[in-house]
């Protein structure tokens, strides 16, 4: 084998290693990264806690505060309407009488979140905090997520949102899924989601946002005393959105 | 037996019609695109509880009809029916239009088609079975390229090879599109039976699909055609759609009797519209009066009840898709087990999904372009043989009153030759 023979051997060797290896990076990569697999478990996983007991019937402050904060378009008509949090009333039979509850329906920001996981351009994806968060500029409006999110929590801007209020954010174009963010924007400067701070301005202080991986966290502290419920904890999405009173 | 292939001429009247029908469907299809662009998915009948709609329904459809010519096409490249050599060709072209209509189906019905040509392909999610089925679709077509090639070349060998590869990557396509659905979340989508029972009615429909093609081919350009191939394709049919209902018959048995499923269930098969097109459209047209037809002795022997069938099998699959896509999306989420919403600022409970204008544009906009490219394939390939026919004594003595028929005397020595063999 002469010197060139070496080097040709010698190059492709490494080419063929270093593009395996990047491959491989990039498909497993892809997956753990979509899903948030692998993630340190002492960083910061924001949950949220909603007392239901203090919740007050009729009051849509949060409901408000999310649309003026993050542009959620209200175009008048249900069926083009796009709600990031929704408060429905249910009822459930208690012996024999008919008990009514008003519960607010939002993104779970499940930590394993099936949205994510079928997303075919990872425009969905778990922040290391735990946020699941849509890439808006990536999204290609398949709907993919909608038909696997089990919560109902995704919704699609079929049309554009006419009236752009908050100009430090997004417009909310058409022709992509969104959901909740937990106003990440918002978190990752130190301040409480919108809905949090207008459920406090109230007065009723029924949503709370903070670390579950603090066990000195208020959270933390509600989850630990009372018998909170997450929904459809049977799924093994690993929702963080816990319940007290539903 | 060698077979000739040949180019159609394309000058007469019929053709020349068909293909502005046809390009005008297409135009149409691009001009309800475009304003879906546009303006935003608003203007087509989806929502925000029923994200999927028309444009999935045909894009599954078509799908399945492209895996199921292709299997006719393998008759002749895998199982070495030599029979079947006449109609490898158009088989093949038709399962690639096909499953380029789908792609088309599904592109139309993006939020964001301009990403779409771009993010797939730089942002794999190998989790995701809409990540998996792209390269199961485009390794589809690059097989269907190379099967043709192989096939206009005579290249006997690759053609054997090929052949296999595309049989199995067929199963693999649709099984892909099943699992779309069945690996779900949804109450009526979820369910490991679905790949499989996607397979068999893309066999049932593609092969419905082929018998009609051929027919109507063969006929409107005057060509030979031996009865016996076609009744042997109709008696394929039968088998095909017995699978079928066995399928649904497990899965609807199932979901029936699992208590879990069972208003579900009840929703699906009696719960309005689209159980109008199940049991109407699907069990009754699609599936049972096609396999009286068939299975019948008097029936399953005339060329003209086996297109009579085919044609309702190509339409009852029509309602399977739809059947299997929007029942899945309407039937309400359980969020709150044990609970029952009453007031909430969205329509919770059964959704409501109408088809809109601009989807049943799209999806005719698709069929257009289908078409067109098929009637121009047949004008500048040579994908039609000069003749079908088994070569047998029967089969040669149907050839020769045949080209007596035509006005050409048997005293041509070729035909004459031919018996002797």
């Amino acid at each position: 084998m002469d010197r060139r023979d070496f080097m040709k051997l010698a190059g492709g060797t490494i080419l063929v290693i270093s593009s395996g290896t990047y491959a491989f990076q990039f498909l497993t990569g892809s997956i753990r990264s979509a899903t948030g697999e692998g993630i340190d478990p002492n960083a910061v996983r924001w949950g949220m806690v909603i007392d239901l007991t203090k919740c007050q019937e009729g009051c849509t402050a949060c409901l408000d505060a999310c649309r003026q904060e993050n542009n959620v378009a209200l175009h008048g008509d249900p069926k083009l309407d796009v709600h990031w949090i929704r408060k429905v009333k249910a009822e459930s039979m208690i012996g024999n009488e008919v008990q009514e509850k008003s519960i607010l329906l939002l993104c779970n920001h499940c930590d394993k979140p099936p949205c994510a996981q079928v997303c075919p351009v990872q425009a969905t994806y778990r922040r290391h905090d735990g946020i699941v968060i849509v890439d808006h500029h990536r999204c290609i409006g398949c709907r993919y997520c909608m038909i696997a999110c089990p919560y109902n929590a995704r919704q699609f801007n079929l049309k554009d949102n006419e009236h752009w209020a908050n100009k430090e954010r997004p417009k909310r174009s058409h022709g992509v899924a969104e959901a909740c963010t937990l106003c990440a924007h918002r978190l990752d400067v130190g301040k409480p989601p919108a809905c949090v701070e207008a459920c406090q301005n109230v007065g009723a202080g029924a949503i709370m946002v903070g670390n579950l991986n603090d066990a000195n966290s208020e959270v933390s502290q509600i989850i630990s005393r009372y018998a909170t419920k997450r929904l459809r904890e049977e799924l093994g999405t690993e929702p963080k959105v816990h319940y007290v009173g539903l | 037996m060698d077979i000739t292939f040949e180019k159609i001429k394309g000058d007469s009247v019929a053709y020349k019609t068909a293909m502005i029908i046809f390009a005008l469907f297409a135009i149409a299809g691009a001009v309800s695109t475009w304003i879906v662009i546009q303006k935003g998915l608003w203007i087509t009948g989806m929502n925000n509880r029923v994200p999927w709609g028309l444009q999935i329904v045909m894009a599954v459809y078509y799908i399945g009809l492209s895996a199921g010519s292709l299997v006719i096409s393998g008759l002749y490249g895998v199982f070495g029916k030599q029979e079947y050599k006449p109609f490898a060709r158009i088989a093949v072209w038709i399962a690639m239009l096909f499953l380029i209509a789908g792609l088309l189906s599904i592109l139309t019905d993006q939020g964001r088609m301009d990403r779409v040509f771009v993010q797939p392909f730089v942002h794999f999610n190998l989790q995701s079975m809409f990540s998996i089925n792209p390269i199961l679709y485009s390794g589809h077509i690059l097989i269907c390229i190379i099967y043709l090639w192989a096939l206009f070349t005579e290249r006997k060998k690759l053609t054997t090879v090929i052949a296999t590869l595309a049989f199995g990557w067929a199963f693999c396509v649709h099984s892909g599109t099943g699992a779309i659905f069945g690996f779900g979340a949804r109450m009526l989508y979820e369910s490991p039976l679905l790949p499989a029972s996607f397979v068999a009615a893309a066999m049932a429909s593609g092969t419905a699909l082929m018998i009609l093609l051929i027919v109507g081919l063969f006929k409107i350009t005057k060509r030979c055609l031996d009865d016996r191939l076609v009744l042997w394709l109709g008696q394929f049919l039968a088998v095909c759609i017995l699978v079928v209902v066995y399928f649904l018959f497990i899965e609807n048995a199932y979901r029936a009797y699992v208590v879990e499923l069972r208003q579900a269930a009840m929703y699906y098969l009696f719960g309005g519209l689209h159980s109008i097109f199940f049991w109407g459209g699907l069990i009754f047209l699609g599936l049972v009066v096609p396999m009286f037809i068939l299975f019948r002795k008097k029936t399953g022997q005339s060329i003209k009840w086996i297109v009579i069938a085919s044609g309702m099998v190509v339409f009852g699959i029509l309602f399977e898709r739809y059947v299997i896509v929007l029942p899945g999306l309407t039937y309400p989420q359980e969020i709150l087990p044990g609970m029952h919403i009453t007031q909430s600022m969205i329509q919770e409970g059964i959704a409501a999904y109408n088809i809109s204008l601009a989807e049943i544009l799209q999806a005719l906009g698709v069929f257009g372009v289908v078409g067109f490219l098929f009637l121009w394939g047949l004008r500048f390939f040579k994908l039609l043989p000069t003749e079908a026919i088994i070569y047998d004594q029967i089969g040669l003595i149907k050839r020769i009153e045949y080209l007596r028929q035509k006005g050409i005397h048997i005293e041509d020595k070729k035909p004459r030759a031919l018996a002797a063999r």
